[in-house]
């Protein structure tokens, strides 16, 4: 009946209230309060649901139906079951996102026609839509990441409800791809590999080899600095200043290393776990 | 945390603050151990190790890495209770139970077991997510490297003296 409004309710979908009273009950609010109030002193329950979600179970239930919309991100599916004083229409239950099967299920069971929001059908006598199930699980792969306002279709608001996942997991991938192409970068070599699996095994056998390269330095470590008691060694100058001695320490070892960086190439690494008595487990 | 545009590419890991930070462990230890210490070899090449990698997360920045916060973390813990590798408990966790696998079959399993892997390398890893991963893993790599160099170098010129 009024399509603009489906774009405002469509990311929103904690309260579908605006959209669905406006469809449903094209009268201003306070009428609706007031008839729903008035419903209300012939049924309790109707009148503790207007206290709390507003002006759209009061509207819903001067119709005897309750419109539900979830279009949220889990397809919460809250089936109101109010009108009870006469029920004879049931529920309308139009979920969107990746619940189609389901909610195809529950629309057989429920006597209620499931309908689409872009034909501004939300009422119960509006004929279902069940065919643009299958269709829609094609159509969401093929979305643009930024699903213009203007889709008010059916199929393609489901599909888009269903993109938003599809394009989260997008971004996310997408991401974790750039990530691994920087990761591919730091590691000496491993550029040329093609493949995010062997890409990602090559660099855990890298960090693999680095762990067990500071395992074995470390031993080494320890024999020199228990083993060689002589020298201008580690041990000898006192832990308590670090003015003094270590800056000559680890100006040389930074020199040093200058030196071996330069002289070094690219699988530096391999050199060093070779002779370490480490192979490489690929 | 960290912006995404720059994460890998961030500061790269200081060499004097780790050489700094890892001569003065070891000659704490060299202190509290003296040569004829009952202490096996082995006990030493692991209190090393842990030194290692002790300063290499101080000179990574202390807490502001998640990897380095989970070394120091697993340090202290080490040191307190002398329990060393024992599994910690998480409350969140990354990792892949086998009902996660079932329910989200339509990621990429080839990443998400590799990321696996990676996050019993990664200290800290477990709860980590996967594109966080590889930014802590990117930084983590830069510093194992410039950690090996140093004690590459470290090795060299003590015992050619």
């Amino acid at each position: 009946m009024d399509p603009p409004l489906v774009n405002d309710s469509s990311f929103s979908a904690a309260n579908p209230s605006s959209y669905t009273l406006s469809e449903i009950w094209p009268f201003p609010v306070n009428d609706a309060v007031r008839s729903g109030l008035r419903l209300a002193v012939n049924s309790g329950r109707v009148f503790t649901r207007s206290e709390h979600s507003g002006n759209k179970d009061v509207s819903a239930a001067e119709e005897s139906t309750v419109t539900d919309l979830t279009a949220g991100w889990g397809g919460r599916k809250t089936r109101d079951l109010n009108s009870e004083d006469d029920s004879s229409k049931m529920v309308s239950s139009s979920s969107s996102g990746n619940e189609l099967k389901e909610s195809g299920d529950k629309k057989r069971k429920l006597c209620g026609s499931e309908s689409g929001n872009g034909d501004g059908s939300m009422r119960p006598e509006g004929e279902t839509s069940s065919g643009g199930g299958g269709g829609s699980k094609a159509t969401e792969q093929k979305n643009k990441p930024e699903p213009p306002k203007d889709y008010i279709h059916v199929r393609a608001r489901r599909g888009q409800a269903t993109d938003r996942h599809s394009l989260a997991e997008r971004a996310r991938r997408e991401k974790i791809s750039e990530k691994m192409t920087a990761l591919q970068d730091i590691i000496p070599g491993c550029n040329k590999i093609i493949g995010k699996a062997l890409v990602l095994d090559e660099i855990i056998n890298y960090i693999q080899s680095l762990q067990r390269q500071v395992e074995f330095l470390s031993m080494k470590l320890e024999v020199v600095n228990s083993g060689a008691s002589t020298g201008p060694t580690i041990g000898v100058f006192p832990s308590g200043d670090l003015g003094t001695l270590p800056i000559d320490v680890h100006r040389t070892i930074y020199e040093q290393q200058e030196a071996n960086e330069t002289r070094v190439s690219q699988p530096e690494w391999l050199h060093m776990q070779v002779d370490g008595n480490f192979n490489r487990t690929t | 945390m960290a912006s995404a545009d720059k994460l890998i590419n961030t500061d790269v890991p200081e060499k004097d603050v780790f050489a700094l930070h890892f001569l003065q462990s070891l000659s704490n230890l060299k202190t509290q151990n003296p040569l004829n210490s009952p202490a096996k070899s082995i006990d030493r090449v692991r209190k090393i190790k842990k030194a290692a990698y002790v300063s290499m997360a101080r000179a990574a920045g202390g807490t502001s890495r998640l990897w380095s916060r989970a070394l120091l973390r697993r340090a202290a813990k080490d040191d307190n209770k002398s329990v060393r590798f024992s599994r910690r408990k998480r409350k969140v966790t990354w990792k892949i139970s086998s009902k996660r696998r079932k329910s989200n079959n339509q990621r990429a399993p080839v990443v998400e077991e590799a990321a696996e892997r990676l996050r019993n390398l990664v200290p800290g890893g477990g709860g980590m997510e996967t594109s966080k991963l590889m930014e802590e893993t990117a930084h983590y790599i830069k510093c194992l490297s410039m950690q090996v160099k140093v004690m590459q170098c470290l090795v060299d010129g003590l015992s050619q003296k």
